[in-house]
């Protein structure tokens, strides 16, 4: 069985190491995906684990730069690759980015990784390994170690073809680096173990809204939206985020719109211009974005006088479930205004009657004075 | 007098008798009558499952009288019902080709459980399950009804229809339910039954295969570590058990293994399951559930399964294919594979050609940009007026139906079916006759998304 367990962090020791991302000697063999930012390591603490699993290293190594962000994480490999009751070990060291995301591996100088029959990695065979390793979906995260090896003989022809070990091994084969089936298992594991979350917590201690602002800036996808789930409950946003959190509400990256209206901090800073903005983007989104932009108005604690007008000015031209949503966030802030009333009241006379109901049940309700509006809803009650 | 007397008080005994005694409280219930009623309604949706809750939500929307009659209890079918809360992919290629309502509703059920949507960004390759967005079904199934009756739709669970004709440009439904026996009246109809039920007791031809799809009864297992097991004893003791008679191969697509990994979910194979009648889907049901059990006493003979136990059953077989329409258009395999946009496509689909059989399913995956579309006369029977189905029971050869089934692309023919419904009724034409130009405005401003291309009208 296969698994790893770091139980508890015992003791961090601090040790200054200079500039250490120099590893690109003659003969060395290493290979990085885009980092999440590209600051130098200026230092670099080491955080032992008590770890229950085939891994003598336990050290996870934080590489921080010198404003004290941190860079990536790595931690140097040595366990026993064993099938066919054969082991060999696996000398490997390999980094993550400090979201968490696969960064990359190095191996010692003069070292290589080999295949079955210890045959070496061909260059081809290096990078599909670091391709396959920078998967965090990859099917092998459900699979049983036991199932790497196809059965030595079909019991049956009829298992020839339906038998689970043969069929599985033969789809395993798109995950793994072929004739280094378990090495690939091995390394994935790793990546994608318990060192992945505890490289997440430890950013997490050292997160701030620079260094938000910064993760934000990735050219990687899953790191922004890292980023994005690691705002609300964990810093306090100032202006700069919030913004930024604004720019990112755009119809073709839906996820990371998605996100980002739910990292808004409705309470936050700069609240009056955030919510000018985000009723602007309802110009600019599509049916799905809008509705989750409305819904966020409704967290607010003070509706932004502006905001409120650009909403009430949606109303004739949204769709009744639209209409239906900006209404709830007039009655959630007790919304009574005259002008804006008078907006809703037009609504009484929608032919849609499903809106024309929203806009009655909505005003009905209001301690409401103005003869213009009382006369609009005398006309919609004798309709009725 | 004293005679008369005597009479009226053993009359009185006698009546006593026969009354029942009423305890404090009680009240002698009337006797139990069928409660006829007529309804009229500008649109009626027959079958609240996928379609059907997306149909009725948009015609209400849009201002139309609406009922949904659902013969079940609650709303959702094969995503809340069958327990397959997974309502397939709304996004391809990076971008979101399935909106609207059922991508609303998804939405709400991820949001309102704290779940997280995939990166939709990052392509699925040849495993297409990474963008399935897996749902809470029960929350779910709360959250439709709320949207439906928020529409104003009125809901009607536990009924049926018994004959359906058409009257002076109306559709007339009868229908019994438990203790009702109800006659609607609607202008337009909308088959949503997912076996084309209410079509074919309409009169119009709809189509089979002699074998279909497997139906699938969704469930959980728990009590055992997987990583723990040994997977080439228990594979073997599973042939063992085949070939002695004792399991059959193709209830768990030949895979004990796979059962295990994946604690269940959706890998049963209820062969020839049917869901168009009470009788078809009871057998279904009955298969479906018999299997498991015996599977689970094989697992408990196992070693480290001994404890293995049910966590969770649905509570009725999943049914992939029954009946389709005989409709004006029959999209072809050749038609989902190259991606062909029609003059009147109305929504998009996208799915791997997913045809399970009793070996189990091997997904055929679309070209890389390919994203299918559905068009209006694939929703219209032949030879029909004011009648449209959305659904699994779109008209279509069985490749492309094996993907066009699938619950998120059923979304979007829902909508598009009642937008038509809605503009015919409003116009009082029949469905085919509506301006394809009103249709893309009507459906874009509920936010459906329309394929590009759509000239006509």
């Amino acid at each position: 069985m296969y698994g790893l367990k770091i139980r508890s962090i015992r003791y961090v020791f601090l040790v200054v190491l200079g500039i250490l991302l120099t590893h690109d000697g003659v003969g060395q063999i290493r290979y990085f995906r885009a980092p999440t930012f590209p600051l130098k390591a200026d230092t670099v603490l080491a955080y032992v684990a008590a770890a229950q699993d085939s891994i003598a290293n336990d050290t996870l190594f934080q590489m921080l730069s010198k404003e004290g962000y941190p860079t990536a994480y790595f931690r140097k490999i040595r366990t026993s690759v064993c099938f066919d009751n054969k082991c060999r070990l696996l000398k490997v060291t390999l980094y993550w980015n400090p979201t968490g995301r696969y960064l990359g591996f190095d191996l010692a100088k003069g070292e290589f990784l080999s295949k079955a029959e210890h045959k070496p990695f061909k260059v081809a065979e290096y990078e599909r390994l670091s391709e396959l390793l920078a998967d965090p979906l990859s099917a092998l995260a459900t699979v049983a170690y036991s199932e790497l090896a196809p059965p030595t003989k079909p019991i049956t022809k009829e298992n020839e073809v339906d038998g689970v070990s043969s069929a599985t091994a033969k789809n395993i084969l798109d995950y793994v680096v072929e004739g280094a089936a378990y090495t690939t298992y091995k390394m994935w594991h790793v990546v994608y173990g318990p060192t992945q979350t505890e490289v997440a917590r430890l950013t997490e201690k050292r997160l701030s809204p620079v260094l938000l602002l910064a993760i934000l800036d990735s050219p990687d996808g899953s790191d922004k939206i890292w980023g994005l789930n690691h705002i609300r409950g964990f810093v306090v946003p100032t202006p700069a985020l919030q913004q930024k959190l604004v720019r990112f509400i755009d119809k073709a990256t839906y996820n990371l719109a998605e996100r980002a209206i739910h990292a808004l901090d409705p309470n936050g800073p700069n609240s009056e211009a955030w919510q000018v903005d985000l009723v602007d983007k309802l110009n600019t989104t599509n049916y799905a974005l809008q509705k989750l932009i409305i819904s966020k108005f409704k967290e607010v604690a003070v509706l932004n006088a502006q905001a409120k007008k650009g909403l009430a000015e949606k109303l004739p031209v949204f769709n009744g479930e639209l209409v239906s949503n900006i209404l709830d966030v007039f009655r959630q802030h007790n919304v009574v205004d005259t002008d804006i009333c008078r907006k809703v009241a037009d609504l009484l006379k929608n032919p849609n009657n499903f809106i024309a109901q929203k806009a009655f049940t909505y005003l009905e309700k209001l301690p409401l004075t103005d003869a213009v509006i009382e006369e609009q809803l005398k006309a919609y009650r004798l309709k009725k | 007098m004293k005679r008369r007397s005597v009479i009226a008080t053993l009359g009185a005994i006698s009546l006593g008798t026969a009354a029942p005694t009423l305890a404090p409280g009680e009240v002698l219930a009337a006797p139990y009558k069928l409660a006829k009623k007529s309804l009229k309604t500008d649109i009626l949706v027959i079958g609240g499952g996928t379609a059907g809750v997306v149909a009725a939500i948009q015609a209400g929307r849009a201002g139309r009288q609406t009922i949904l009659v659902e013969n079940g209890s609650q709303l959702g079918g094969t995503t809340t019902t069958g327990g397959v809360a997974f309502p397939g992919i709304f996004f391809a290629w990076g971008k979101q080709v399935i909106g609207g309502i059922g991508w609303e509703m998804v939405q709400e059920a991820v949001a309102l459980n704290d779940d997280t949507l995939p990166d939709f960004s990052i392509p699925h390759g040849k495993n297409h399950p990474r963008h399935q967005v897996r749902l809470n079904g029960q929350l779910y199934a709360l959250l439709l009804e709320e949207k439906c009756v928020e529409a104003g739709v009125q809901l009607r669970f536990y009924e049926t229809p018994t004959q359906i004709t058409f009257q002076k440009n109306n559709w007339v439904v009868e229908t019994v339910g438990k203790g009702t026996m109800t006659q609607i009246t609607c202008n337009q109809l909308i088959d949503c039954t997912g076996n084309a039920y209410a079509a074919s007791m309409a009169g119009f031809d709809v189509l089979r295969e002699a074998v279909t799809q497997p139906g699938s009864l969704m469930f959980k297992l728990g009590g055992y570590d997987f990583n723990a097991l040994d997977l080439k004893l228990i594979q073997a003791r599973y042939q063992e058990a085949i070939q002695k008679g004792e399991l059959v191969k193709a209830d768990f697509r030949n895979n004990i293994v796979g059962v295990l990994r994946s604690q269940g979910d959706n890998i049963s194979h209820v062969l020839g399951a049917d869901s168009t009648t009470s009788e078809s889907h009871t057998v279904a049901n009955i298969k479906g559930r018999a299997s498991l059990l015996k599977t689970l006493r094989f697992l408990r003979t196992l070693p480290g399964c001994e404890k293995t136990k049910i966590i969770d059953v649905q509570n009725e077989t999943a049914v992939r294919e029954t009946f389709r329409i005989d409709g004006h258009y029959k999209i072809t395999h050749a038609d989902y594979v190259t991606g062909k946009v029609f003059d009147d496509s109305v929504s998009y689909s996208y799915y791997p050609i997913d045809v399970h059989d009793e070996n189990g399913v091997v997904p055929d995956h679309l070209k890389e940009g390919v994203v299918p579309t559905i068009p209006l006369r694939a929703l219209v029977p032949k030879n029909s007026r004011n009648f449209l189905v959305a659904g699994r029971c779109i008209s279509s050869d069985r490749l492309a139906n094996s993907a066009l089934r699938v619950q998120a692309s059923c979304m979007g023919m829902g909508q598009a079916a009642a937008a038509a419904a809605v503009l015919a009724s409003m116009q009082n034409k029949t469905p085919l006759d509506v301006s394809m130009t009103d249709l893309r405005k009507l459906l874009e401003e509920h936010g459906a998304i329309v394929p590009n291309g759509l000239q006509k009208g």
